[in-house]
Formats: C-alpha cells, sequence, structure tokens
C-alpha cells in the first residue's frame, strides 16, 4: 500500500510517544504508534485506497483522506474493526448543516458526541449499560478518541490554534455513547431518524457536557419528564436560550417507569417540547437582565420541533438518574445520522 | 525495537488566502467592517467608525453583521467586499 504520510524511525516505544508529544499531534495521553501495518489494516477493513477522499472541510477546503482519518484512529487505539465508525462520523461531521468549522473553534468548547445504533454496537462490545456516558467500554473510548485525534491533527484544531474554548469539556477527550436497544421497548434513535432497521448507524452533534439529573421518587412519566424539562430550562437560562437539538440520556430505571406507562420516544418529545420552554425575562433572575430588553414576554422553545430532541436509551440498570446534553448554540449545528456505508460485515480482502 | 511510524496531519499547509494589497492612505476611502454580531463588536465597531472618519479622513463606512457568529461571512457580504477599499473583519464576545 502507497502512503502519502512522510514516515519517521524511532528505537523505542517510549521515543515513539516523545515524537508525537513533541510536535503536537496528541491530545496529552499516550498514543499507539500508527505504523504502516496498522493502517494497513484499518483501510483493509472498510476496502478503500489510502487516497480514498471522505470529504472536505467546507470552510477552509482541506481534503480528508482515509489514510490520515486511520492513522488518527490506530493513535486513538482503534482496531480495524472500530474503523467503520471513525469513518461515518467524519463524513457526517462534514456535512454542512454539521458547521464543523464553527463548533470546534468556538469559544463554546462543545465536543463531537458520537451516538451507535445498530448491530455494530454488538460486534464491537460497545456497552450502552454502566457508565454509559463515560469509560463504559474499549470500542466507545477509542472511537471517541479518534475523533477528537482526528480533529487535532487534520483540522489544527489544538487549543489556543483553531480551537479556542474558553473551557472545553472531559468530552473532548472521548465522548461516545452506545444506545442499549436490548433492554428497551423504544425504537432506536437512528431508526428515529430514518435508517432502515437493522442498519448500523451513526449520528454526531455538537454538543456540550452532560448535566446529570434525579427523580427516583416518583413513577409518574409526567414527573419524570417534568425534570428532564427543568434541567433544559436551566440550560436555556443559564447557558443558551437558542432552540436546537437536544439529547436526553434515559437510563433503564427510569425508562421503566416510562415505558410501562406506555410512553414512546416520539410522546416523550412531544411532552419535553411543551415543558422546555422559558420567557426571556427569566433571565434577568439569573444575571443576565441587561439582554431582555423589550422581549422579556417573548417565549423560546429548546427546540423548534419535537423531532429535535434525540432521546436514547442508555445507562446501568439501577439509579433515578439521566442527563440532558445540550447542543453547542442552538440550531448553528444540527445533528446528523449516517448509516455505516461500508460493509461492516465482510472479511478484508485476502493479500 | 524499532518503529517506523506514520506524520498524522496533512504535511502540507491548508490553502491560504491571500491578503489586498497594503493603501497607502485611508483619506477618501471606504471601510467595510464585517462583524460576527456579538455583543461585544458594537462598542468596538461605533469606536473604530468614529476613529476612521475623525482622525484617518475615511469617506465611507460600511457596517455588516453576519447572520451566523460561527460560520463564514454571508455570500452576499462578501459579494460587497469588491465595493470596498479595505476590510476590518472583527469578533467579539
Amino acid at each position: 500500500m502507497q502512503f502519502a504520510s512522510r514516515s519517521y524511525s524511532a528505537d523505542s516505544i517510549s521515543a515513539v510517544q516523545e515524537l508525537y508529544h513533541s510536535n503536537g499531534w496528541t491530545d496529552g495521553l499516550p498514543i499507539v504508534p500508527p505504523t504502516r501495518e496498522a493502517v494497513e489494516a484499518c483501510l483493509e477493513w472498510v476496502m478503500m485506497p489510502p487516497d480514498q477522499l471522505i470529504g472536505i472541510e467546507p470552510v477552509r477546503g482541506l481534503a480528508i483522506t482515509a489514510e490520515k482519518l486511520a492513522i488518527n484512529a490506530v493513535m486513538a487505539g482503534c482496531l480495524p474493526m472500530h474503523f467503520p465508525v471513525v469513518v461515518t462520523a467524519w463524513t457526517a461531521m462534514m456535512q454542512e448543516e454539521f458547521l464543523m468549522h464553527g463548533a470546534t473553534a468556538s469559544t463554546g468548547g462543545c465536543a463531537v458526541l458520537v451516538i451507535l445504533n445498530g448491530p455494530i454496537r454488538l460486534e464491537l462490545g460497545a456497552s450502552g449499560s454502566f457508565n454509559a456516558l463515560a469509560n463504559s467500554d474499549r470500542a466507545t473510548a477509542v472511537i471517541g478518541r479518534a475523533i477528537r485525534l482526528c480533529l487535532i491533527n487534520l483540522l489544527d484544531d489544538r487549543p489556543g490554534v483553531i480551537d479556542r474554548s474558553t473551557l472545553g469539556h472531559p468530552g473532548k477527550f472521548s465522548y461516545c455513547v452506545a444506545e442499549d436497544e436490548e433492554d428497551t421497548t423504544w425504537l432506536p434513535l437512528a431508526e428515529h431518524r430514518g435508517v432502515p432497521k437493522g442498519a448500523s448507524s451513526v449520528t454526531v452533534l455538537a454538543a456540550g457536557a452532560p448535566r446529570q439529573l434525579m427523580n427516583e421518587w416518583t413513577t409518574k412519566p409526567e414527573e419524570i419528564l417534568e425534570t428532564f424539562a427543568a434541567e433544559m430550562r436551566a440550560n436555556m437560562r443559564h447557558y443558551s436560550i437558542h432552540p436546537g437539538n437536544y439529547a436526553l440520556i434515559i437510563p433503564k430505571q427510569l425508562r421503566e417507569h416510562l415505558q410501562a406507562g406506555g410512553w414512546t420516544k416520539a410522546d416523550i418529545a412531544t411532552f419535553i417540547h411543551e415543558r422546555a420552554r422559558i420567557h426571556r425575562r427569566e433571565w434577568a433572575d439569573v444575571g443576565k437582565g441587561a439582554v431582555v430588553r423589550d422581549r422579556g414576554d417573548t417565549v423560546y422553545t429548546a427546540m423548534d420541533s419535537p423531532d429535535q430532541l434525540l432521546v436514547v436509551a442508555a445507562g446501568g440498570p439501577a439509579g433515578g438518574f439521566g442527563a440532558v446534553i445540550p447542543p453547542w448554540l442552538g440550531n448553528k449545528s444540527y445533528a446528523v445520522t449516517l448509516p455505516i456505508g461500508v460493509c461492516v460485515d465482510c472479511e478484508p480482502p485476502k493479500k | 525495537m524499532m518503529f517506523e511510524v506514520l506524520d498524522p496531519t496533512p504535511g502540507t499547509a491548508p490553502p491560504a488566502g491571500q491578503l489586498a494589497p497594503r493603501l497607502d492612505t485611508l483619506e477618501g476611502k471606504t471601510i467595510g467592517f464585517i462583524s460576527n454580531g456579538k455583543e461585544g463588536t458594537k462598542g468596538f465597531f461605533r469606536h473604530l467608525d468614529q476613529i476612521l472618519r475623525e482622525e484617518y479622513g475615511v469617506a465611507n463606512v460600511v457596517s455588516r453583521t453576519k447572520s451566523n457568529y460561527s460560520a463564514p461571512a454571508d455570500p452576499h457580504i462578501v459579494a460587497e467586499i469588491k465595493g470596498w477599499d479595505a476590510v476590518v473583519s472583527g469578533l467579539g464576545d
């Protein structure tokens, strides 16, 4: 396989680490050496030549090739079987409506949340159970990290360079969750967003940090969802009033109460759309009176419509917790869902 | 143990824009402002407008604001640039 990338020789694993750290090619953590063999294995898995064009970053006109994604994926710890997810996520991120440059350069400091659906979750061992939003398993950890390393190395999204985040959040190391499709009666997120049943897919969202909530003192769906809506209203008051793609992460304990009441994801979205709204004048309650102006009576909704809500079944089996994941900044960036177009069930071609 | 490892960066610089020729003077010129529309830009551009007109003899200041402060300037704003002698593109939080 002919690579366009320059290669370097290093005589030890620590020399590899220092080479990558000193060039600013890491996220601060050690990397897996991207050898020719490892990168080749990723490309063979997706059956792409190194110079396969995955897309052009729309603002700065940067060409993103399979070779460069594979190098960064290997560095993140990806095995070849993880690579199709990285390719699809990046394809989704380069869609114009995602506004990748704005989302990754902004002072707002969001991260790219990757949501996995379909059979590939099981093939990869991606878990939507315990610790779902954090280090739940190898697959989600390395896929999320690969997204960030690609941003750092391909778009120069380094802190203080293109990445101008004031604070950022820990999801910028890795932010990937698999939906727990086996332990719910709900339709998977991807099906709600038009992906055929049984197909594997990736949804990307330019997202703030999870806002965890708790309500284990009721079984009534309306009361449980009121807590989620209140957390969204808090985000609208304290952070951004603009509507956009919010994600709700609903673990099993609260999910079972909702399901027992016969609530579908669509029912949840309708309820949340009704309840997650504030008057602009509420900004005065939280120290933002200066920007209320003469629009205090204007009502703002968290989403433009119920279908902007991304409801995800994920989380460990016990605990009356949930999370609201807010959008980076309203509708400036939209969530994008793409099916994984490569042949994930095929063996790589024989040499 | 020897490792042969690959460069994870593009290795080439992104396509760069080209700066317009510098002006010898601002006197009598038309200057365009492209604001990202954030709160902090208002006072800054108001003050800059005043300085350019009063101290540098600028003839016209054209102020435009992007519709999305996180995205490139709208095409209709970019199209207007040809009619200006210089541009100040500013952002403010």
